[in-house]
């Protein structure tokens, strides 16, 4: 018999089969099936390590470890498959609700999950890649010529530790200040003495004179000490970071922290800002007398529970985090005809080309198709009456719902007759409460009104008995006061315009958009319009994503099965009653002042407001603008900047305009030194000082969280499965592989950093390690949030902590030592976490999280529809408020607002970016497998332009732009790289718009010769196919190094870009 | 028709057919996959699954997804159509080869024997759906130069993945080389045999995003691959040639 005629049956001979031979092999597959499958590989595998004979070795328990993807920041749950130390294959998590809908049970015994598997997208799948890319590095590398060069030699990692830190001259261009002449201010009560009084001079009530001579020894610390406001010298160090999540962002705080400065800025802003920060905004709650508390989250549909759904500008089935965890909730549904979609989106994405209804929107209209939307749906009286009408928390509750509103709260109007502030208790004559705040000072709080029955009535909004409910469309006289519901504004709003001029902005048919509208309408609860970079990276995004939210209001959808959802998670910070380790308390100097993106913070309320316009924008509503740290570094506004140290982010490669960038970290006059943290030499790492190595995601922690489309709570944890590659160093006395946690420890150890060493979290807790503070954090979700570990998980079995011990034997002592581990949470909790990593992670059960039509995991709150703080805000480049409701705002327009005619000038072509579901932005060119499908993006191009322009298929074509006529990315002084693409003619896309699918086009990672310790190692041509256009994007006429902006919700501008082809 | 609540994810159903077909008389099991196109989403999962799963060099693809667009704007669809080796019950490719290095096992899988098999390539010219390749002995990564010490190159991958034997037939082959099976013979599909041997579905369904993919026995009447070939939407492909594969199609 041929050897692999054990499973196949053996060869019959062209057609007769040998019947004694087939039945001993059938025999022998039965019997093994009938005995179940752990029994088989047992059988099989003595040693389970080796391939032996017949033997799956991949469906024994021993080889699998859970931990989590991170090939896209969907971050699915993983099986992976460990053969000779190595990942072999990997799946999806059976008990990470990513990957099964329902996912298994918490309590499944793992060798019961050993041949159950999730689903995983391709690029998952290809993951091999990534960890056993060739184009990794090992040491850290050292720039041995100008910047950007490709140029490096290797250095010890405490060689370059020492450089960082005391810095000198390091490349023989003169004396860099290395991080201790940066970050001097260390003295946590001098610095908490600094940042109150800097505070005080910003707001009027300190002189500057007196702040100087009482801090006249500490003066010297400052930024500028005429400027108090801009904090220490310290903040002239900045940490910024592309894909951070938790614990290794509790790395960086503490880092961050202990180094004193503000300068903390992650890349929200080039994924989707403005969704992010009008939600925060509308999230705000009427807190002690003021508007505050939102929280940097949005919201998402429950898909596996929605009859009907509207994409705008989102494409779950390639992103939108998705696809793994979306698209069957989605494809479930249309198999039985209980769910349809619709798409709102300029291209024929692959969601869109299997809708119900494809909106194939004009670019810059998409907010116009939500007026459209509210003005059908208040028009036909087709909005929730009775769920708008409860005006504050307690009518909610009456009505088992769990958010309210302020829809039927009236609003003052202006002489002018626009809307403005609130109709307040004191309008009335109500005197106002003395009430006490959360911090027991006493506060005047002041009632809003609703006119119930034509009679004014006032309320407290968030009040738990008394309901309050108010009629919807009001426009009335009260006390002599003009005033108007806020639902009565949006009436009037959405009226501006007819339905056919409101469809002629957005390029559709009006009757196409009351057919989504009616449709819409039709599923009560259980309609949803998801919403995503599509309508916020626009110049406008802030008042798109508020639109249409509004749109989702309207049928009061929050917290509904089938409508909108939050992501939730469980606590790991150990703040909650009996958890045992609080891990976010850290001795450090007090951080302040005024951050170098200017977030938080309205110009006119600081010492450097002289008159609008500000130099740059201010974003006090927003937080980590991606686009702004390095330009900002460029124009040293607000000042200049020391420092940089870049953490797996690639602001070059994934900004639009991001070439802008290439001359401001080359030139070291703007920006002294350059670190990054990267797992190779990449399009933005290859310009800096020294790069450390670090850990691939199937080589480290990181604690995942969650995404507004998962409605379960959870706790995904990634963790080491497999040996890591980079040098393993020795810091504070312990061995372990390079990496951007060794990073910290190392300059930890040597500044003496607090918070870091012997004794970090307290007594006897020592933070050496990374798994210092992982290990704990998983503690405190395994003890749960309940006092006395009501809702601990349990305790794994004697199996299960054998198996724990041997599916790790293949890891170093530098990343797993049991015995340490067990040390670290304490004998007694160690069962309980074992549990949590043995199944990567702790995930709610599937019928837990849904009851009585709701989601369990509520939001639960106001929901802010009319934004007072908005209203009394300046922006920072016109002087005037901003606007406080959701409104059509055209575009685009440059960051004071003025629209650009780059279309007139003769730039006929909208340009759109999209991520294909086989790469993520900037980092998975390396994965040959998932090149196969697609080896190279095209110019995507509707065959009526292409007629018009003489292009067929194939062509090559340069895109330019206003800003960028040669079409080129300016890598270095006697570098280009021409945007060069072939063109693919195609009836998808809408005429007028071109798209490019994101993660192609490469010059480094792999794509690009580097040379290292003399040796040049040459480029793989596969990993540089195809074309990266944002380039072309255009850049704002005012800022001029940075791409175009929405100024209130901080979103740089993916989709408002007019270019031109030109043949080659 | 109202949305229901979630009850039983198709893979976790199939995995109970596979099961229970995995304990009847093996001669009376017939495995046939059904492609769902109406929940394809086109995300080539399956094509990258199979190709790790049979750790495939390039060139050599056993289920490429295809994509057509249809229409003209704005009335445009896109399908996508994933194409597994079909597993015909009448295969053109079996006859052809001179060393009966393919043939039919006994539950419909067409298989090569590796050790039989001289790379003619008789068998990818009969195939008419063109599910056949010859692996050519390339490289992903191999041959990328390293800086000792420094950088990883091309042997970290060697040790990684590029070497590592597929776990193809239950087999344990030896580190892919230049001179070894399954190099130099022709490739496919083979419904995961080595997976279904120890319960485990097919690299592709598993991990199925869209769930557009269902295997099992077509002779269980209680399979869920049996209500769905009883779809009006059924269609099989190049039905004409007689050559009735195992791999229906809702279209």
């Amino acid at each position: 018999m041929s050897r692999n005629a054990k499973i196949n049956g053996p060869a019959p001979g062209p057609v007769e089969m040998d019947r004694r031979k087939f039945l001993k092999c059938s025999a022998l597959a039965g019997g093994l099936a009938a005995s179940g499958a752990l029994a088989l590989h047992q059988a099989f595998s003595g040693d389970a390590q080796a391939a032996e004979g017949g033997a799956y070795i991949h469906a024994n328990p021993e080889n699998q470890l859970y931990s989590v993807c991170q090939q896209c920041n969907t971050n699915c749950g993983i099986k992976v498959k460990i053969v000779d130390g190595k990942a072999a294959k990997i799946d999806g998590n059976p008990y990470n609700p990513w990957t099964l809908n329902p996912h298994i049970s918490y309590k499944t015994p793992l060798d019961k999950a050993a041949t159950v598997e999730g689903a995983l997208c391709p690029k998952g799948q290809a993951g091999i890649q990534t960890q056993y890319d060739p184009y990794r590095i090992v040491k850290v590398l050292k720039r041995a010529g100008k910047r950007g060069e490709g140029k490096w030699k290797s250095i010890p990692f405490d060689q370059a530790i020492t450089e960082v830190v005391e810095g000198g001259d390091l490349f023989g261009e003169g004396k860099v200040e290395g991080l201790k002449d940066i970050c001097t201010l260390r003295d946590p009560e001098a610095s908490k003495a600094l940042a109150e009084d800097a505070d005080a001079v910003a707001k009027g009530k300190m002189p500057l004179d007196e702040f100087k001579a009482k801090h006249a020894d500490n003066l010297k610390h400052l930024i500028d000490p005429e400027h108090p406001d801009m904090g220490p010298k310290n903040n002239q160090f900045v940490f910024n970071w592309g894909r951070l999540k938790g614990g290794r962002s509790d790395f960086v705080q503490r880092f961050c922290g202990a180094l004193g400065t503000n300068n903390r800025h992650g890349h929200t802003t080039v994924c989707q800002g403005s969704l992010y920060f009008s939600c925060k905004a509308m999230s705000d709650q009427y807190t002690d007398g003021k508007w505050t508390g939102g929280s940097k989250f949005y919201w998402q549909a429950d898909l596996l529970n929605s009859e009907f759904a509207i994409f705008v500008g989102a494409n779950p089935y390639e992103a939108n985090y998705g696809p793994t965890n979306r698209v069957p909730m989605m494809t479930d549904g249309i198999a039985d005809g209980s769910f349809r979609f619709a798409v709102i989106d300029p291209r024929c994405s692959k969601t869109a080309s299997r809708a119900w209804k494809w909106l194939p929107v004009k670019s810059s209209g998409v907010g116009a198709v939500a007026m459209a939307m509210i003005q059908w749906i208040i028009e036909h009286n087709r909005f929730d009456a009775r769920y708008l009408a409860n005006a504050n928390k307690a009518a909610a509750k009456a009505d088992n719902e769990p958010t309210w509103t302020q829809a039927a709260w009236l609003v003052k109007v202006g002489e002018d007759g626009k809307p403005g502030a609130y109709l307040r208790g004191s309008d009335l004559g109500l005197k106002k409460e003395i009430r006490k705040d959360k911090d027991d000072k006493d506060f005047e709080y002041d009632a809003f009104v609703v006119l119930s029955g034509g009679n004014p009535v006032a309320f407290d909004p968030n009040h738990e008995e008394n309901a309050v409910e108010g009629d919807l469309l009001v426009e009335a006289e009260v006390k002599g006061m003009k005033v108007k519901s806020v639902l009565q504004v949006y009436k009037e709003v959405a009226s501006a315009k007819t339905p056919e001029q409101w469809a002629e902005i957005a390029g559709l048919k009006a009757s196409d958009i009351a057919d989504l509208a009616r449709e819409f309408t039709s599923h009560g609860k259980k309609a949803v319009a998801d919403i995503h970079r599509g309508a916020s990276q626009h110049t406008s995004g802030f008042y798109n994503v508020m639109a249409w939210f509004l749109v989702n209001i309207l049928i009061g959808n929050h917290d509904h099965m089938g409508g909108l959802c939050k992501a939730t998670t469980y606590d790991a910070s150990g703040k909650k009653p009996g958890q045992p380790f609080e891990v976010g308390k850290a001795k450090a100097p007090k951080s302040f002042g005024i951050d170098i993106i200017r977030g938080g913070k309205a110009f006119d309320k600081t010492t450097l407001f002289d008159k609008f316009p500000a130099k740059r924008v201010w974003y006090p509503f927003c937080s980590d603008v991606y686009q702004e740290v390095i330009p900002s570094i460029g124009d040293a506004y607000p000042y200049p900047i020391k420092a940089l140290m870049l953490y797996m982010g690639t602001p070059v490669y994934s900004l639009p305009a991001g070439h802008e960038l290439i001359s401001i970290l080359s030139d070291t006059k703007k920006l002294p030194l350059f670190i990054t943290s990267d797992i190779g030499v990449g399009e933005t790492s290859m310009y800096s000082d020294y790069i450390f190595p670090d850990l691939t995601y199937l080589e480290r922690w990181e604690f995942s969280g969650s995404h507004p489309s998962m409605p379960f709570k959870v706790f995904p944890v990634r963790q080491p499965v497999v040996e890591p590659l980079p040098e393993a160093v020795t810091v504070f006395g312990e061995k372990m592989p390079i990496s951007i946690e060794t990073l910290f420890l190392g300059i930890a150890e040597k500044m003496k950093l607090p918070g870091f060493g012997e004794n970090a979290f307290g007594p006897g807790l020592h933070l050496k390690r990374e798994e210092d503070l992982y290990l704990r954090m998983v503690a405190n979700v395994a003890y749960g949030e309940k006092e006395e570990g009501a809702d601990k998980v349990p305790a794994a079995s004697k199996e299960e902590l054998d198996l724990f011990a041997k599916s790790r034997r293949h890891l170093p002592a530098t990343v797993f030592d049991l015995t340490r581990w067990k040390a670290v949470v304490g004998e007694e909790l160690w069962p309980h976490v074992v549990t949590v990593l043995g199944r990567g992670g702790r995930f709610q059960d599937f019928e837990k999280g849904y009851k009585d039509g709701l989601l369990a995991n509520k939001y639960g709150k106001m929901l802010g529809i009319y934004l007072e703080n908005q209203l009394k805000t300046k922006n920072s480049m016109t002087g005037k408020p901003y606007l406080h409701y959701a409104d059509y705002v055209p575009g685009p327009a440059d960051c004071m607002g003025k629209m650009l005619e780059d279309e007139k000038q003769g730039f006929d072509l909208t340009l759109l970016t999209y991520k294909a579901v086989t790469q993520t932005k900037s980092r998975t060119s390396g994965n040959y497998w998932t090149l196969g499908p697609l080896p190279e993006n095209a110019i995507e191009i509707n065959t009526v332009d292409a007629q018009r322009l003489g292009l067929k298929t194939g062509d090559l074509v340069r895109v330019t732009s206003p800003s960028n006529p040669d079409g080129v990315w300016q890598l270095g002084p006697n570098t280009k790289k021409p945007m060069v693409g072939k063109v693919k003619v195609m009836e998808g896309i809408r005429p007028g718009h071109i798209a490019f699918a994101l993660g192609f086009g490469h010059w480094a990672n792999g794509s690009g010769a580097q040379t290292v310790d003399g040796v040049t190692i040459p480029g793989d041509k596969r990993r540089a196919g195809g074309v990266h256009a944002n380039a072309a994007m255009r850049v704002d006429p005012v800022l001029k190094n940075t791409g175009l902006v929405d100024p209130v919700g901080g979103s740089a501008v993916f989709y408002q870009s007019q270019v031109k082809l030109v043949k080659i | 028709m109202a949305r229901q609540p979630a009850k039983e994810d198709p893979l976790i159903r199939m995995q109970k057919d596979l099961k229970r077909a995995k304990e009847k008389d093996q001669k009376t099991v017939r495995w046939i996959m059904v492609i769902d196109q109406a929940k394809c989403a086109g995300c080539h999962a399956c094509t990258v699954a199979c190709a790790v799963e049979n750790k495939l060099p390039p060139g050599v693809i056993y289920r490429p997804v295809t994509e057509h667009e249809h229409g003209q704007f704005p009335n445009v669809r896109r399908s996508f159509q994933p194409r597994p080796c079909l597993q015909c019950d009448n295969p053109p490719c079996v006859t052809v080869c001179p060393v009966t290095a393919t043939y039919k096992n006994a539950q419909g899988v067409t298989v090569i024997d590796y050790d039989r098999c001289i790379g003619c390539r008789y068998c990818l010219a009969a195939c008419p759906y063109g599910a056949r390749t010859s692996d050519f002995a390339e490289w992903h990564a191999k041959e990328v130069p390293a800086v000792k010490g420094v950088t990883a190159g091309g042997e970290w991958a060697a040790a990684g993945y590029e070497e590592k034997p597929a776990a193809e037939y239950g087999e344990a082959w030896k580190p892919r080389s230049r001179r070894d099976s399954p190099v130099g013979n022709a490739r496919k599909c083979h419904f995961c045999l080595h997976r279904l041997a120890v319960g485990m579905l097919p690299a592709c369904v598993t991990t199925c995003v869209g769930r557009a993919t269902y295997f099992g026995d077509r002779n269980d009447p209680q399979a869920l691959v049996r209500e769905l070939i009883g779809s009006p939407r059924v269609m099989r492909l190049k039905e004409e040639l007689g050559t009735k594969p195992a791999v229906y199609y809702l279209v």
